[in-house]
């Protein structure tokens, strides 16, 4: 029987419009049918696709930027597409609602489906058992009720669900678990994405750089960067200060980095320690709920800057490490020195090499050597002086450099542990030591544990709806002379050459079950297809099974 | 041996492996032609040959970089390679049949291997620190049977189109209405399926009448059991692709403080996975079973193929280790 797409409604005849209900009826009829569905799995796919073309602001900003410089024609159409950020713009946002809508749509009729499934008996057979594919008879020597007692303890044994049916017929169904765990996957999948939205709507995620031996509180203006979920108030960030004791890096023998490790203190408002963590790459430190990561690292060169102040008195408006940039294919910090409180203001570009190799270059001059370890650093020091426009937003690593004049044509190259002298008597800088920064990144997911639990759902219900096949057994005997003829039938949904094999084997069970029966053994098969020769198990000889191939 | 003598041998073991899978792969082919028993067993020598240099290329590696030889793209295709080809073997120690098949997937290892060779090679070097967690092998290791079984299943597929168009045009029949559902109601979809079973039966035995040509797509299984193989190595390879990702968020959460950040290679990674789900579902629509369902999971294929190809060597993320 070919299953023909189910009757659409037609309008009443006589009234020449459809009704609007009967409209909207059908529009949900199609929203939730398996035809939407993959439409809509494509779209999510196809839409993912943009998500990788285009460089993406939440994963790094300053490649949009560059993108936009590069493409000043494009850019701005694409931006304003969301281009650069496809998994937040709405389009996308859009398909995936669309498809969770879908997903809700389907799972109230399946799930109702399955109850019914499971209330219902399992259902009668056709009357021709012959057109079954997996069909079996066997002639017993027992009365035709005891026969079907035999097969049905066989089919309870092998855990079939069982029916009874008028004319002595018994119908057994197993395999429930295929669409159990299919919904079970489902409502997982849903559970995951919920998990997923509400994680990043009640979080949020932000990096801190703190330095060796320093500390810095769990406030928002302590941050470089922090991205706040939309529900995400600031008062909610916890209350405490974490303190880098030390950072150690390791390096393999050809320089690349084998671990970094950040020896973190955590303390609360009043200086009590919380925790105390060696935060390694994949070791992250959980203080009040919120996450601790190692993400990457710089160098804050110990700078003494000496000047005269207004007064003509010198004054040291920079005594400490101070944070530079550290670019990881080069490993060149960059840093800056601004003065806004001098007249004229000056700013200091300062660069530090981590290792300066004396007369290891061409005629004996030095070179710079790129090694991310510290060979033999160096500071390179160039002022400016002028107008810093300080009161404009601009990066700490660098100096505007619109409203500045060099002080001199030459850099000031101060080795570890030097003091030089700024042109035109000015003060002095010097280089006392180096430390390291460590860029943490703190982070709260409230919704992780719906995701992990969502995944681990997601992997049970797939494995059944995936292996677990339904199949169908009926049994029907009728008195012949000398006792029974048995014949069964069999029928797989799924799976059907793995069937055909577990009918082999239930027949030839039966089979034995009807022997043991009192009154004597089983007889012989009637079945009168010669077609394929018949499969004659060691057990099961004296009946033949068919059993046709089939499509799974 | 030094690290460096290592690293050469395996580089000398990888082109071993692939010339020796582009020998087995014709011998092979003679088998799919004609029938021809020894030169089948000789293409299964050569390929355990292939397996054995693929192996050896891949544990090199691994002792010259002194870790497991999955910290690239460039071992990482050397390993589905050689998942590939063992799953194969396998499979033909227990029937006989599939091994004329061999054709397809030797091709597809010599390829992997050979791409990956000339396009993502990299030279051994230690693992960044990110990399060094327990789940990372997890991760990498689930993602390459994923990866393995799932492309087989595709290149099950696409024969299964060639196998399927031959058999339409040996003996036409009647458009089929069923064999799909068009609701969510899965008693119907597993109606609608087994409706189409019975129907089809007739037209498949009578496709299954003995080849006449000699040309390749005639000699190529029946089309369902191209489409039942598909099936089945894609439900072995989606639930372990589905774990794959998911050790790689936990890897990533642990690493990065996020499961997820939608990096070019997790949107790759997740495109396949929809790609191969959306698959399963064809299967049971209407109007999408058969050809459009695997046109479905040829497009899987594709996807990886991206993902490794073009996100690796055109799109950098967090991922960049495969550099
Ligand atoms: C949210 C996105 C979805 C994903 C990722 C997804 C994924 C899957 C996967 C992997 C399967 C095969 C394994 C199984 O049977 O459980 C499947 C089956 C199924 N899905 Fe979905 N699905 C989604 C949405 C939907 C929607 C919206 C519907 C409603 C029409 C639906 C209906 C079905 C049905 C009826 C099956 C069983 C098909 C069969 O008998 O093989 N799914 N889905």
């Amino acid at each position: 029987m070919a299953v023909q797409a189910p009757p659409t409604t037609r309008p009443e005849p006589g009234s020449p419009t459809p009704q609007l209900g009967e409209l909207l009826r059908q529009a949900w009829r199609e929203f939730r049918s398996m035809r939407t569905a993959l439409v809509l799995l494509f779209a999510l796919a196809a839409a993912s696709i943009f998500g990788s073309l285009f460089p993406q602001r939440p994963i790094s900003p300053q490649r949009v930027e560059q993108y936009l410089l590069d493409h000043p024609a494009a850019g701005p159409v694409l931006d304003r597409l969301g281009m650069f950020d496809v998994f937040g713009s709405a389009w996308y946002t859009a398909v995936y609602v669309a498809l969770l809508a879908a997903l809700v749509a389907c799972l109230l009729p399946r799930t109702r489906s399955l109850v019914r499934m499971l209330r219902s008996r399992p259902p009668r057979a056709s009357a021709r058992y012959a057109r079954y594919h997996n069909h079996a008879v066997l002639a017993a020597a027992v009365p035709p009720e005891q026969a079907t007692e035999a097969a049905r303890r066989v089919l309870a044994g092998r855990r079939y669900r069982l029916a009874g049916h008028p004319g002595g017929e018994l119908a057994a169904e197993k395999g429930y678990l295929r669409e159990a765990g299919s919904l079970l996957f489902h409502v997982a999948f849903l559970l995951l994405l919920v998990g997923l939205a509400y994680g990043k709507g009640f979080g949020y995620r932000g990096q801190i750089s703190v330095v060796e031996g320093e500390e810095a509180a769990n406030a928002r203006v302590n941050y470089d960067s922090f991205t706040p979920g939309r529900f995400f108030g600031p008062g909610q960030l916890p209350r405490f200060t974490l303190r880098l004791d030390d950072f150690a890096n390791a390096f393999h023998p050809d320089g690349t980095p084998s671990r970094y490790a950040a020896s973190l203190t955590a303390l609360d408002g009043s200086g009590r320690q919380l925790r105390r963590q060696t935060v390694t790459v994949n070791h992250p430190m959980t203080v009040d709920g919120i996450r601790v990561y190692q993400s990457d690292y710089g160098y804050a060169p110990v700078v003494r800057v000496t000047v005269k102040g207004r007064d003509g008195k010198p004054v040291t408006p920079q005594d400490g490490p101070l944070l530079t940039l550290r670019d990881p294919v080069t490993e060149v910090s960059n840093g800056a020195v601004k003065l806004p409180m001098l007249d004229p203001q000056i700013g200091l570009d300062v660069t530090m090499f981590t290792g300066l190799l004396t007369g290891d270059g061409p005629g004996g001059r030095p070179t710079l050597a790129n090694d991310p370890r510290l060979v033999n650093p160096v500071l390179v020091v160039f002022g400016w002086r002028g107008e810093l426009n300080a009161d404009r937003a601009q990066s700490v690593f660098t100096l505007d450099r619109s409203g500045l004049q060099p002080l001199a044509d030459r850099p000031l190259v101060i080795p570890f542990g030097g003091e030089r002298d700024l042109p035109g008597g000015l003060g002095t800088v010097a280089f006392t030591g180096v430390k390291q920064y460590s860029v943490l990144t703190l982070a709260r997911d409230p919704g992780v544990p719906l995701v992990a639990g969502g995944a681990a759902l997601v992997l049970v219900g797939l494995l059944p709806s995936l292996y677990v096949t339904r199949r169908r057994v009926w049994v029907r005997a009728e008195p012949a002379p000398g006792g029974a003829r048995v014949e069964l039938a069999g029928l797989a949904l799924q799976g059907k050459p793995a069937f055909a094999e577990e009918f082999r084997r239930l027949v030839a069970e039966v089979e034995r079950a009807l022997g043991r029966s009192p009154g004597g053994p089983a007889g012989v098969t009637l079945t009168a297809d010669a077609a394929p020769p018949p499969v004659r198990e060691p057990g099961a000889a004296r009946h033949e099974t068919r059993s046709r191939p089939g499509g799974t | 041996m030094s690290s460096a003598t290592l690293a050469d041998l395996s580089d000398t073991l990888v082109w071993l492996a692939v010339l020796s899978y582009v020998v087995a792969a014709p011998l092979l082919g003679l088998e799919l032609a004609y029938r021809s028993r020894w030169a089948g067993r000789a293409g299964v020598a050569v390929a355990i040959a292939g397996l054995a240099a693929n192996l050896g290329a891949a544990l090199t590696r691994g002792l010259a970089a002194g870790r497991v030889p999955w910290g690239n793209m460039y071992e990482y295709s050397m390993m589905v390679a050689a998942v590939v080809v063992t799953g194969w073997l396998v499979w033909v120690a227990r029937r006989r049949e599939v091994r004329p098949l061999g054709l397809f997937v030797l091709l597809l290892a010599a390829l992997a291997i050979a791409a990956a060779a000339l396009t993502l090679r990299v030279p051994a070097g230690p693992l960044v620190p990110a990399l060094n967690s327990g789940w990372i092998k997890v991760h990498v290791v689930a993602a390459i049977i994923g990866t393995a079984t799932l492309s087989l299943s595709s290149v099950f597929s696409a024969l299964y189109l060639v196998a399927e168009r031959n058999e339409r045009r040996a003996a036409p029949r009647p458009p089929l209405v069923a064999g799909g559902a068009r609701t969510a109601d899965r008693a119907e979809v597993d109606e609608a399926i087994a409706g189409y079973a019975v129907e089809e039966l007739e037209a498949t035995e009578a496709a299954e009448a003995p080849a006449t040509g000699r040309r390749l797509k005639d000699l190529l299984p029946p089309a369902a059991r191209l489409d039942d193989l598909a099936f089945r190595t894609t439900a072995f390879g989606f639930p372990i692709w589905t774990f794959a990702i998911m050790a790689g968020a936990i890897w990533a959460q642990s690493a990065w403080g996020r499961y997820w950040g939608w990096d070019p290679k997790e949107t790759w990674s997740f495109i396949t996975w929809v790609v191969y789900a959306a698959y399963l579902h064809a299967r049971a629509t209407a109007g999408w079973r058969g050809r459009s369902a695997a046109w479905v999971s040829v497009l899987g294929l594709v996807a990886f193929v991206v993902n490794f190809y073009v996100v690796n060597t055109w799109v950098v993320g967090l991922h960049s280790y495969a550099k």
